[in-house]
């Protein structure tokens, strides 16, 4: 019944506040949960969805963003597949801390690993990070970039949805690439 | 549905049938326990057919998650667990792969119960031993899983209490499992390890709080604690560092350092479960980690010193070697690296000095004595001198450097119980430490005394002695008859100290204090070394004060008075100690006459005294050396080398070692032949036998002193006239005359003895008498003397 063919790891990480919890809640749940608590330590949430026929199921591991819980978040990179650094577009701090995110990623994320980068609560209006800084960040680091705001719903089935095919297409090429090996 | 699987039932296979039939219709009515029996008889009838079963099962409680019948679910899970069970270890392998499936679907759902329910398979699960290996099988998803449980903020707080212990439960399960065959995952990887430890830490901590009451093993810190034992108390020496590298790391990101109850708490759950071979292995991390510090704030150092130094005496125990100077090594510089800091003004670097020096203790306090005495020279190598010549001072940090070492140093040395002076205080020890109770810095000084006070005293006299008295009855001393040991170590480390102390009383930087504590240092050494033989020296001593007292131009009035004082106190307390009513008598004496006409005299010491006062003294407040040596001669004491004028000056340096001036009995002026005649002195046989085993009375001892006395000068003119007679004697001669005639030596030798013993001896011996006296010998007995070597 439950037959996926492929099982990817996205973990998601930023500074505290940013919405990575209610991403995975309006993704997996479809629900914007007003005055979501802090997460602490580490949560979880399983999404199956299919993608070109085939059923794709995501492990979506959504991490604390509080200073005081990286050592245990930060254990959870190395398995990843994907990793999804969320900023909120209203809020420049949580923007400036991205070169320390990606420092942290660098060490301890597999490096083959997929980085996206997400401007969350676009629904506001006091945005402070327009769209082409966030763009050009992305590009600069070479990682996807998307916009998001969970409250809305906007963007977030794309987000997740992406993923999944990129990486289905990743391993499937590497499927490929060792099948032809084998040949 | 059930309907159609029911009319087409007989088409399906067995096992499909078997495992459709346990269950009921109805959810509530829970599994259908004949049917159960079925599966179970069948499964074991049939091995094969495990691992279609387990598919099987699985995928039906897939879809009733997916369709969220969860009373189906969990009926499956209850007939996986029967299974499970009831199976043979050889065919569970089979079974164990859709088994954990089911498992981390369960686990996958987001219903806590249902999670909870997983857990309690897994746990059930990771209590079976197999024995087939599945390193097939991979744990890290439950890894990860049962560590996000433990970090559950469930809105209930019941639900989210049973979720992370469920969490805990969880994670020892895969420790467990994992442990215990080395084909699966090495769960000492960093990768499992940054999950676990972090996870349990956690829980520990959120949950300290006293709570309610509850049960030993439903109380997740409870639980979470015995979870960390039983993975330290695995962990091999290699890993280690595995599980303490994320205690680290969680006590710094959660900031529980200050305070660092927590921390404590941690490291004692530590350091009672690790194995003890490895135990000093953690205080090594423990102090890399304060290096890592060195820079973070003083509070949290010194949290991390005040650690350190509350397991550190579980660690002593168990270190041995080397690892026991690494770690002190390793603390001293830790503690030079917080002088040179140089911010010691502020008083939180003073409270992590301090914090340092406590972990020091600690750790010397649950060490063996004679390592106590290795750490104490280590630190004293450790300390920087100043050059003999005490003109070149040492820098200010040195200085500094200087006292918290002492201050390290006196807290390993309350720690430490004497019972022999001599091993107490190794020559290598004891030099330096009198050098530095010469140091220019007066708070030193006094450091340096009071390492003496604890060092000295063994029978917990020092608080009696703090401050100079002349009511010596009140005090209740408890005073003990030396031991020859110590009375052997006194004759020759005493005028040393005395010495050192002498010159130490005439610094001019002295203050009160000082002139006490060498007053506390002086009357410990009477009390502990009370025989007749060692107070002439001090009598000696206390006579050089009141002269140093009475002539001195560098030291202040006041100072004087408070020497002063400091002289009839010990003159009081020696006759107390030894015994000796008339110098008791005469003491008393001179007190009367002091509290009479100059009652400055007399202590308490003060630092000021009334200006009017001059240091003119008539006589009879005066110690009188002739006075107190006929109270000597009175009872019997060889009082001949007070009378030889006071040994301690301050241009003495060159007598320190010299036997002539300070022990006086030597006949002989060859400072070389000093130690070697005190040597033959202790080891003399005859010496030993004369020493009267429980009858120590005052004329015994007296006998023996000038039995003492004799066996000296007998000894030393038998070796002279030995070599003597080797050189000049004819080789024939020697022949004839080493022939062994044991039983005539014995008899030969009390003779001798006793012809010595009656020559009147008096005291004062020059080096001429002596060489005079040689050629005067009779040859007599120059017989006996090769027989003595042989002897």
């Amino acid at each position: 019944m439950e037959d996926y063919k492929f099982l990817f790891k996205v973990v998601l990480v930023g500074n505290a506040g940013v919405g990575k919890t209610c991403l995975v809640r309006r993704f997996t749940q479809g629900l914007f949960p007003p005055g979501q608590g802090a997460t602490i330590g580490v949560d979880f949430m399983i999404k199956t969805v299919e993608v070109e026929n085939e059923k794709v199921k995501l492990q979506i591991w959504d991490t604390a963003g509080q200073e005081r819980f990286r050592s245990i978040t930060q254990s959870y990179y190395r398995s990843a597949h994907a990793l999804i650094l969320v900023y909120d577009i209203s809020c420049q701090p949580t923007f400036d801390c991205l070169p320390d995110w990606l420092r942290e990623i660098e060490e301890y994320a597999s490096n083959k690993v997929l980085r996206i980068l997400v401007g969350n609560k676009i629904d506001r209006e006091d945005r402070e990070i327009p769209t082409h800084v966030g763009e050009d960040f992305a590009q600069r680091h070479g990682m996807y970039f998307l916009e998001t705001s969970a409250k809305e719903a906007e963007n977030v089935e794309r987000l997740f949805m992406e993923i999944a095919a990129e990486l289905m297409e990743v391993s499937e090429n590497i499927l490929f690439k060792s099948i032809l090996l084998l040949w | 549905m059930f309907g159609c699987c029911w009319c087409c039932s007989a088409l399906r296979p067995r096992y499909k049938r078997l495992v459709d039939n346990i269950f009921p219709v109805n959810p509530q009515d829970g599994l259908i326990k004949n049917n159960m029996e079925k599966l179970t008889f069948y499964s074991l009838s049939s091995p094969e057919k495990l691992d279609r079963i387990g598919e099987y099962l699985f995928q039906r409680a897939s879809r009733d998650i997916y369709r969220r019948r969860n009373g189906f679910v969990v009926i499956a899970m209850e007939a996986m667990d029967q299974l499970l069970v009831a199976c043979h270890a050889q065919t569970l392998n089979l079974f164990i792969e859709s088994f954990l499936k089911m498992v981390q679907k369960l686990l996958e759902s987001t219903d806590p119960q249902l999670q909870i329910l997983a857990t309690q398979s897994f746990v059930r699960f990771a209590n079976i031993e197999e024995d087939t290996p599945s390193y097939h099988t991979r744990y890290d998803f439950f890894v990860s899983k049962y560590s996000a449980m433990c970090h559950s903020n469930n809105d209930d707080s019941i639900i989210r209490k049973q979720i992370r212990l469920a969490g805990i439960q969880g994670l020892q399960g895969v420790v467990r499992k994992t442990l215990s065959d080395d084909l699966v995952e090495n769960i000492w990887e960093p990768v499992h390890m940054d999950k676990i430890v972090p996870s349990l830490l956690y829980v520990d901590k959120e949950h300290a709080m006293p709570d309610s009451p509850t049960e030993e093993r439903s109380d997740p810190p409870q639980f979470a604690e015995t979870c960390m034992r039983e993975l330290i108390g695995r962990a091999s020496f290699g890993h280690i560092r595995c599980v303490i590298r994320p205690v680290l790391r969680h006590l710094d990101n959660h900031q529980l350092w200050v305070p660092n109850y927590f921390a404590i708490h941690t490291f004692r759950i530590i350091m009672f479960s690790i194995q003890s071979q490895y135990s000093y292995t953690v205080v090594e991390a423990l102090m890399t980690h304060l290096d890592d510090h060195s820079k973070s704030s003083p509070k949290i150092r010194t949290s991390i010193a005040d650690t350190l130094s509350k397991i550190i005496s579980i660690a002593a125990g168990e270190s041995v070697g080397p690892s026991v100077l690494e770690i002190i090594n390793s603390l001293l510089s830790h503690l030079r690296v917080s002088v040179t800091r140089n911010q010691s003004s502020s008083n939180d670097e003073q409270l992590y000095q301090e914090a340092l020096i406590n972990a020091l203790g600690e750790f010397a306090n649950h060490l063996p004595d004679y390592q106590k005495i290795e750490i104490m020279m280590f630190i004293m190598s450790k300390v920087p001198y100043s050059q003999p010549d005490r003109i070149v001072s040492v820098g200010k940090g040195d200085v500094l450097l200087q006292s918290i070492l002492l201050k390290s140093l006196l807290k390993v040395g309350t720690k430490y119980q004497t019972i022999h002076l001599n091993t107490t205080f190794p020559p290598s020890f004891l030099d330096p430490l009198l050098r530095m109770s010469l140091a220019a810095d007066a708070e030193m000084r006094l450091l340096v005394q009071k390492i003496f006070h604890t060092l000295i005293d063994r029978h917990r006299n020092i608080m009696k002695l703090a401050k100079p008295t002349v009511n010596m009855v009140e005090l209740g001393l408890v005073i003990e008859k030396a031991s020859r040991p110590d009375v052997i170590f006194i004759r020759k480390h005493g005028p040393e100290i005395y010495l050192a102390l002498y010159e130490s009383l005439e610094l001019s930087s002295n203050t009160v204090e000082n002139v006490e504590s060498i007053y506390t240092t002086l009357a410990l050494l009477a009390i502990e070394l009370a025989s007749e033989e060692t107070i002439l020296e001090l009598l000696r001593l206390v006579l050089s004060l009141q002269d140093l007292a009475l002539t001195s131009g560098q030291i202040s009035l006041s100072l004087k008075f408070n020497l002063h004082a400091t002289v009839i106190s010990l003159l009081v307390l020696i006759s107390y100690v030894c015994n000796i009513t008339v110098l008791m008598d005469y003491a008393e004496k001179v007190v009367d006459a002091r509290r009479k006409d100059s009652p400055h005299l007399l202590p308490d010491l003060q630092s000021q005294y009334d200006a009017a006062l001059t240091s003119r003294l008539t006589p009879a407040v005066l110690v009188d050396q002739t006075v107190v040596s006929e109270c000597l001669k009175g009872v019997g004491l060889d009082s001949g080398k007070l009378q030889q004028g006071s040994g301690y000056s301050s241009n003495s340096l060159q007598h320190r070692h010299s036997w002539v001036d300070s022990a006086g009995r030597n006949s002989l002026a060859d400072i070389n032949s000093g130690g070697q005649e005190l040597d033959s002195g202790g080891s003399s046989p005859s010496v030993q036998k004369k020493l009267p085993g429980e009858e120590l009375t005052f004329e015994s001892m007296k006998r023996i002193l000038t039995e003492n006395n004799n066996n000296y000068i007998v000894e030393e003119e038998k070796r002279m006239q030995l070599s003597q007679f080797f050189r000049n004697a004819p080789f024939q001669d020697l022949v004839s005359k080493t022939q062994p005639k044991h039983d005539v030596l014995q008899s030969k030798l009390s003779e001798i003895f006793n012809t010595l013993s009656v020559e009147p001896r008096n005291t004062v011996s020059t080096t001429g008498q002596q060489t005079d006296a040689k050629p005067s010998q009779t040859p007599s007995y120059e017989i006996h003397f090769p027989e003595l070597f042989v002897y």
